[in-house]
């Protein structure tokens, strides 16, 4: 097949498949390639006269001023820290949570939790923090009262630095657990009935059933995910972090996201603000190919 | 259905899952609870700590006040529009372009997988963004809503995941077989046997499109335009009394008139806004049931 | 499945027809703003007489609860007299993040109106986009006037180098400071207490207040004895104690700095304020400050003094008046008080904000790109006209004020009873947000807020304040680079402050991290920015 003119010949032969692909490559063209001019800003002073790219090289400086900076040490922590636990908690909870429900033979009750757990996701987090104070005030919250109940004394959660974390990712599970299980449950759908019928023959438990059916379904879905969120690796939420700050958790919980912000609201800082995101991206994507060159070793499976 | 008939290790899986749906029924359930009889109750209660089971101080005032603003109604017929015209274009573009980058002889696959997948790390930033949008005369118009970012590559790549796996390599070769084309393999084979994999990635982008208000916010500047989140956001704000601080803002303002209906209007705008987009679900909830694209196969 | 189809794309058509009668509109607007650029502005003195008026489009970022700006008569005649018609894009959230697209991009109104809309770091930064006013004044005699009459007003207005790309508004009514301290009068006389006097006293009253069932409802454990909104610096802050050991705070000082003796300090590393944490330690191991007070946000501060019908549940804390602190129902409850001495002996002071108040910096700005700057100029005067600025302040002639006849005007109170007077004039008019001048020689009563506030300041202000050598000025303008170092240096220094802050109150221990923590301070930038801002303060004491 390596003639001259191959690639001439696969072109002919997949025409249609290109095609089918041309809209997709020039939108991300376009909209996503076309402003990366942008990226620039990070090196250059931002000189609002001489335009976008116009204004002083400053060749790292910029990325220096940040790993210099009186916080840096903390907010990379931080960060880190908390996209860990979230991950570590956080990623695992939707694939557990799909596979409950997959279990769920009644067809009424099977609608009602999969409509209920996935309620959650539609609370903008204005609210969510809201809600949160309400209910955890250790004077008048309904946590604050079972944890009195449950004699586990007067903690403040949304105020200690032990239970920042945790709080945060446990509402963030709460919250979003439910909404990222379909994408699983869609999964498990594809599995052939065949296949639980014949197993069920061979005399196969429920348990064995999840193990050797179930989960090998799942799989790919989890690598993919899991690899996509290695890339994120850096990125934790903004407004639910920054709405959640108070002076007594502050020490756990500004981040780089929120560090931004308040840098960025007292003036224009353009290119430090870029630089810090540039450098946030960097070690996101590096975290991510890692991740995929792993999974390209160990199983085959691979985002690229 | 009865659980005598069933073993004592049935029995224990029947009881500890049940067991285990309650419980996380409840926690989920007891919060979304308390938004619904908060949007009803007088906030000052709410907020310290006197409403728990039962709605106190109740009051409409909240759902008048989100209602009687015009903006809310243009706001839902452009966000409805937008969120429906959106997904179909999003759809367009996404679910013809997953099933190319699935298909393993397609040799260019690669190199354009790791194109798409750097955009999910490297952008330019809001303003050369803005620009590019401003020449292309997008600003201001609901065409921002729709074309700008219509392939979400995240999507992309489980749609992509889920014909790799979803699909049996020898339906493929059988159609082909057939002189089936790729075309014709796709619309004919591949989306009738991906359902499960439609309805998520369109509800993924339906509620991307719908609780939107970023695009709202830096592009548009016409009132009509505006999705309804930047409506309810405006009416959300207006109720926060500590914007400025007293005296040069709100605090002095809003007195004790707005404080005490503040909570209502949080906690309905929530509901305002996520009801129509929660009745969805449940029609989209029977193309999980299991064995959906097996049967199709065979039917 | 064919019928869905169907009922979908009927949908989709009849929301495109919608929304291309949208699209129409909103592109007709867009191109106005050309096709003024060719109409004809020869006449620029008047305007009034022809049917043609020009078309301006403006940007106003005001208050959530205002109302359309088209429905304000004030603002009508104003276009009116100046011959303009405004398409406002009204901004009532978010502003920031719109602004540094808006800016960067240069796609900009021809006006921008709002407090300190846009910022003197905004100037420097973006050169050349905003109009310098300096040589069109002739234009405008309205804010001549109020520059004579109000020279500060002139030099709030002008960068270093003389230009004026915003001007400021002038309010005069507003007390000299935002803050007032509040202590429940009814619970002092339950307890046949006497107003404390002293941080001592304070500490007696409210321990007196926790035990004794101030409140008397039965339940001795209900009362909160003290609270505030959290943090440290800024207004309502507990912060304010400090006043009992003579420091006069600027603006609630909500970063820490002030000026004594001409010259510029930050209390955050100040003896004074190690000696307050100590004492407000003290008052939180006792029990005496809300166990919510650095996490509370401010819609529960807020609710928690509202009490519970008429028993009221805090003792002392801080507010803009009584009225919106605690509710109408127990308001007659508090009083408000001077300051407490920190020692017997203690001087006190308090914090001076009334030029915050009363001036706002940067209220009106023209964009550099406008082509009808005449016109621009024009609506300008109009707006800063004698008989306007209580328009603009607190709404039409007619509904909201009535002129008496005589020369003299009276503040209307608010057509709907059940609504406050604050919120009436919010929702009525541009009110603080609006760019405007209220000259001293007009004559008008005003409502009962204001002189709520009027009469519950003055324990306030019989401290006497030396203006001149113990204040911040407020309206300093700051290199580019200076302002930016400041603000990352401000960043950091409040990031450790907040966090010290709160652990010393709640858990103790300023005694032994206080050397180190002044020392992180200072490297954090503090120092820096205390060198910057004292360079700049004695620049603007040589003028």
């Amino acid at each position: 097949m390596r003639t001259r003119g191959g690639g001439l010949r696969t072109l002919r032969r997949d025409y249609q498949l290109w095609i089918m692909i041309a809209p997709a490559i020039a939108a991300v063209l376009i909209f996503n390639y076309i402003p990366m001019y942008g990226i620039q800003l990070s090196f250059r002073d931002f000189d609002f006269s001489k335009g976008l790219t116009g204004g002083e090289w400053r060749g790292l400086d910029y990325f220096r001023q940040f790993i210099d900076s009186y916080l840096f040490s903390d907010l990379m922590r931080n960060t880190f820290l908390i996209s860990l636990a979230t991950i570590i908690v956080g990623f695992p909870a939707p694939i557990i949570l799909a596979l409950i429900l997959n279990q769920i033979r009644r067809k009424r009750m099977k609608t009602l939790m999969q409509t209920t757990v996935y309620l959650p996701h539609f609370i903008s987090i204005i609210v969510l923090v809201g809600m949160m104070n309400v209910l955890m005030s250790p004077e008048t919250g309904v946590i604050g009262y079972m944890m009195k109940g449950l004699g586990l004394g007067h903690i403040n959660l949304i105020a200690s630095t032990n239970t920042f974390i945790p709080v945060y990712v446990l509402s963030d599970i709460w919250q979003h657990c439910g909404w990222n299980s379909i994408i699983y449950l869609a999964a498990l759908s594809t599995v052939d009935p065949q296949l639980y019928d014949s197993a069920k023959i061979d005399g196969a438990s429920r348990w064995q059933l999840i193990r050797n059916v179930d989960i090998p379904a799942l799989i790919p879905t989890i690598l993919i995910l899991f690899i996509l969120s290695m890339g994120n690796i850096l990125s934790t939420g903004f407004e639910k972090i920054f709405l959640m700050q108070n002076s007594l958790n502050l020490p756990v919980s500004e981040v780089i996201s929120t560090y931004v912000y308040k840098i960025g609201i007292i003036s224009n800082q353009f290119s430090y603000a870029s630089a810090i995101g540039l450098f946030n991206t960097v070690i996101n994507f590096v975290f991510l190919f890692a991740m995929n060159a792993i999974s390209k070793k160990m199983s085959n499976t691979s985002l690229y | 259905m009865a659980l005598k008939g069933l073993t004592g290790k049935e029995l224990a899986f029947h009881i500890v899952l049940y067991a285990l749906c309650a419980v996380i029924f409840l926690i989920i359930v007891y919060p979304l609870y308390f938004i619904i009889i908060a949007s009803f109750s007088d906030s000052t209660l709410v907020s310290t700590g006197k409403v728990l089971l039962f709605p106190k101080g109740s009051s409409l005032f909240g759902y008048k006040e989100i209602f009687q603003d015009s903006r809310v109604w243009i706001g839902y017929r452009n966000t409805l529009f937008y969120t429906v015209f959106g997904t179909f274009v999003n759809m367009l573009f996404t679910m013809p372009a997953a099933y190319v980058l699935s298909r393993k002889e397609f040799k260019a696959r690669r190199p354009i997988m790791f194109l798409f997948v750097i955009t999910m790390f490297f952008n330019g930033g809001l303003i050369p963004t803005y620009l590019l949008m401003k020449d292309l005369h997008l600003t201001n118009t609901f065409w921002v809503f729709i074309l700008p970012f219509c392939v979400n590559i995240f999507f992309l790549i489980i749609a992509r995941t889920f014909f790799e796996t979803a699909l049996p390599a020898e339906l493929h070769e059988a159609a082909v077989m057939d002189g089936c084309s790729h075309f014709m393999y796709f619309a004919k084979v591949a989306l009738p046997l991906s359902k499960a994999l439609i309805s998520v990635i369109g509800l993924y982008y339906l509620v991307g499109h719908w609780n939107d208000f970023f695009t709202g916010l830096i592009y548009i500047r016409d009132n009509n335009l505006q999705p309804l989140q930047i409506v309810l956001r405006d009416i959300l704000l207006s109720n926060q009394v500590f914007q400025n601080g007293a005296g040069t803002g709100g605090g002095a303002a809003s007195g004790g008139y707005a404080q005490r209906y503040a909570d209502q209007i949080k906690y309905g705008v929530i509901i305002v806004s996520s009801l129509p987009i929660l009745m969805l679900y449940p029609f989209l909830q029977k193309y999980f049931e299991k064995g959906v694209m097996i049967g199709s196969v065979k039917g | 499945m064919r019928k869905k189809v169907v009922s979908f794309i009927s949908v989709l058509l009849a929301a495109t027809t919608m929304m291309s009668a949208c699209s129409n509109s909103g592109g007709n607007n867009g191109n106005g703003n050309t096709n003024t650029g060719s109409s004809p502005t020869a006449n620029s003195s008047t305007g009034t007489d022809s049917g043609k008026k020009v078309k301006l489009t403006a940007i106003m970022t005001k208050h959530p609860l205002t109302k359309p700006l088209k429905e304000m008569e004030w603002l009508q005649q104003v276009e009116d007299k100046a011959g303009v018609e405004i398409e406002w894009q009204e901004i009532t959230a978010d502003w920031d993040q719109k602004k540094g697209t808006m800016l960067a991009s240069g796609d900009v109104p021809d006006l921008f109106i709002g407090p300190n809309v846009i910022t003197d770091a905004d100037f420097a930064q973006f050169q050349g986009l905003f109009q310098d006013l300096s040589g069109m004044l002739d234009q405008a005699p309205n804010v001549t006037a109020m520059f004579e009459a109000k020279p500060e007003t002139k030099k709030i207005a002008e960068q270093s180098d003389g230009k004026i790309f915003g001007l400021p508004k002038y309010q005069r009514y507003w007390p000299s400071t935002a803050s007032r301290m509040y202590i429940n009068q009814k619970w002092l006389d339950n307890l046949s207490l006497s107003m404390p006097t002293t941080w001592d006293e304070l500490y007696d009253v409210l321990v007196a207040f926790k035990e004794k069932d101030a409140n008397g409802n039965g339940d001795p454990n209900d009362e909160i004895p003290m609270d505030w909104p959290g943090g440290i610096g800024g207004y309502f802050n507990a912060a304010y104690l400090l006043s009992g050991t003579g420091m006069t705070l600027t603006d609630g000082s909500p970063q820490g700095y002030f000026v004594e003796d001409g010259k510029v300090k930050n209390f955050l590393v100040d003896e004074r304020y190690k000696t307050m944490v100590t004492f407000l330690n003290k008052l939180n191991k006792a029990g005496l400050i809300n166990p919510e007070v650095f996490t509370h946000d401010y819609t529960k501060y807020q609710s928690v003094a509202r009490g519970e019908g008429d028993m009221a549940k805090v003792g002392f804390t801080f507010g803009w008046v009584a009225s919106d602190r605690f509710g109408e129902q127990l308001a007659p409850q508090y009083t408000s008080m001077s300051p407490i001495k920190a020692t017997p002996d203690s001087a006190v002071s308090w914090s001076y904000d009334y030029n915050s108040l009363n001036y706002g910096i940067n209220q009106i700005v023209m964009s550099a790109k406008s082509k009808n700057k005449e016109a621009v100029m024009r609506f300008i005067n109009e707006l800063y006209a004698p008989d306007m600025g209580m328009q603009v302040l607190f709404g039409s002639l007619g509904p909201n004020i009535k002129d008496n006849g005589d020369g003299s005007y009276s503040v209307l109170p608010p057509a709907d009873t059940k609504m406050d007077p604050g919120t009436w004039k919010w929702t009525s008019t541009m009110a603080d947000n609006g760019a405007f001048y209220i000259p001293d020689t007009l004559q008008l009563t005003l409502g009962k807020d204001m002189q709520e506030v009027l009469e519950q300041s003055k324990p306030i202000d019989a401290i006497q304040i030396d203006v001149d050598n113990d204040v911040f000025p407020g309206f300093l303008k700051y290199s580019s680079a200076d302002n930016s170092t400041m603000g990352l240096n401000n960043t950091n220094v409040m990031n450790l402050a907040n966090t010290n802050f709160a652990k010393w109150v709640t858990k103790g221990g300023i005694e032994s991290d206080w050397d180190s923590y002044v020392k992180e301070s200072e490297k954090a930038g503090l120092k820096q920015n205390l060198e910057i801002m004292q360079k700049y303060y004695d620049e603007y004491k040589k003028q």
